[in-house]
């Protein structure tokens, strides 16, 4: 069945010729409803995402497969961020997964099994490669600090720089931009995120100096790096634990 | 049969955490006064309703979707474990139309689950909007499947989002959620699921019936973690000339 390393099987969905994904355009009578419900609706859960970075992320398997990720975070408490990561910052933005961030005292209260499936920020903060588009360094600066010592895990269910129109298959884990090899990020992307945004990542490194990582670097988190082995989720059949028949 | 363990977010655990200090707190509120939260401005509108995962029907959890359209027939939506500002971002879900869903590969069906149990059994629901409101789009959603992951496994406890994705699944016919459960969501948000079940009779299901293949296709489904080897970026073959 489904793995995250596979090819998906030939369908309309996988053939990647068209950029939208499958569908009909919204109706103008379901925008209406949709707007109208929202107002009696309270959100709050939504309204607490305060925090917009702009970076660059790598398939946990095959990373030297890069992609922009527009992550938008509700920052919890001082040490953990709970976000929801697009594939950009515009209305037609599609929701491509989820990723946890959490600090280096909370990270290092996982087990190694667990922290192999975390990744470190220090590097993309460092070199600009992680962006706070429309916000001044200055402002953003205190968080980026917080941010370059911290750990991340990005569970991404749609791959969408693949071309599927739908998300199809099971999430992939993802990894962070590293000072390696297959970790340097292509630069025709970077080139053209940063036209998008009307920014330089050239010129804002300079403004990431003094910017540190973690206190002492956790050997076991990127793990790619230092053990060249990635991970891919399989589905499997199983026997369902019941209350009742099913479906 | 095991009751079931479900945690609100008012009993959950806390996450572990010093409180934001101000300097970054100022600086979220800044920031966010100027950026383009265009993709969170989509999401218009909240569902509640529960999911059990694929692999274990005993271990059920109350399920808050923040939802937006991204065409006509697919929506994607944000879960949380609770309408609260507190509420953990516990995992996301797709909702497509039959029209996309039968597009799909076999082994991909088996990852979808239908809603039309969930909608017309009352289970699922808009807290805050007059039910007969909500039924005009609920209609819509009886006939569509959905495909979810979670990645905090709340109601075991976890403090923070440890281990693997689950495949989740949604409730399909009576006996599977647990009374207590639906009891006290009802409570909490004022809301009797059998009257709206009453008035949903007339809805229906997908136009094909639910596909065989939905759900598990009956089996239970659970992801695993495998190693891999990356392939080194100095692997070209070799020419000879």
């Amino acid at each position: 069945m489904a793995s995250s390393d596979k090819i998906p099987v030939a369908c309309p969905a996988s053939s990647g010729d068209g950029k939208e994904p499958m569908g009909d355009p919204t109706k103008t009578t379901t925008t209406i409803l949709d707007k109208g419900t929202a107002m009696m609706q309270s959100m709050k859960p939504i309204r607490q995402m305060s925090v917009h970075v702009c970076s660059f992320a790598c398939y946990s398997h095959d990373p030297g497969r890069h992609m922009e990720v527009h992550i938008y975070g509700h920052r919890v408490n001082q040490d953990f961020l709970q976000c929801a990561v697009y594939d950009s910052n515009s209305s037609k933005a599609h929701l491509i997964g989820i990723e946890y961030i959490v600090s280096e005292k909370l990270f290092e209260s996982l087990s190694p099994e667990e922290q192999k499936l975390w990744h470190s920020h220090d590097y993309e903060i460092q070199i600009a490669l992680l962006v706070t588009p429309r916000v001044p360094e200055v402002v953003a600066k205190p968080e980026l600090k917080n941010l370059a010592k911290s750990y991340g895990k990005f569970w991404c269910t749609w791959q969408i720089d693949r071309g599927d129109r739908l998300p199809l298959g099971v999430p992939s884990l993802m990894v962070s931009p590293q000072d390696v090899n297959l970790g340097r990020i292509k630069p025709e992307l970077v080139k053209k995120r940063d036209e998008e945004h009307g920014i330089s990542t050239e010129a804002l490194k300079p403004s990431r100096d003094g910017i540190s990582g973690p206190e002492k670097k956790n050997l076991v988190a990127d793990y790619w790096v230092r053990f060249r082995k990635g991970f891919a989720l399989d589905v499997v059949e199983t026997d369902m634990k019941r209350t009742a028949p099913f479906p | 049969m095991e009751k079931a363990v479900h945690l609100s977010t008012k009993n959950g655990p806390k996450v572990p955490g010093e409180p934001t200090k101000t300097g970054t707190s100022m600086v979220d509120t800044a920031a966010s006064a100027v950026q383009s939260f265009a993709p969170i401005n989509q999401i218009h509108q909240h569902l509640c309703a529960f999911h059990f995962y694929a692999y274990d029907m005993t271990r059920q959890v109350e399920a808050h979707h923040f939802c937006g359209h991204i065409n006509e027939d697919m929506r994607q939506c944000l879960i949380y474990d609770g309408p609260d500002a507190n509420a953990r971002l516990i995992g996301l879900e797709y909702i497509v139309t039959e029209k996309l869903f039968m597009t799909l590969p076999d082994d991909e069906k088996k990852l979808w689950h239908t809603h039309e149990w969930e909608v017309k059994g009352g289970f699922l629901f808009m807290p805050g909007v007059p039910e007969a409101i909500q039924r005009q789009d609920l209609e819509k959603v009886a006939k569509t499947y959905g495909k979810v992951y979670h990645f905090w496994q709340v109601d075991l406890g976890h403090q923070l989002p440890i281990g693997l994705p689950n495949i989740m699944m949604a409730v399909t016919r009576d006996g599977q959620l647990y009374p207590e459960m639906i009891k006290e969501t009802e409570k909490q948000f004022g809301v009797s699921m059998d009257k709206e079940r009453a008035s949903r009779a007339y809805m229906k299901g997908p136009d094909h019936g639910i596909h065989p293949l939905a759900n598990g296709g009956g089996k239970g489904l659970k992801l695993e973690v495998r190693e891999v080897d990356i392939k080194p970026v100095e692997s070209v073959p070799r020419v000879f000339v």
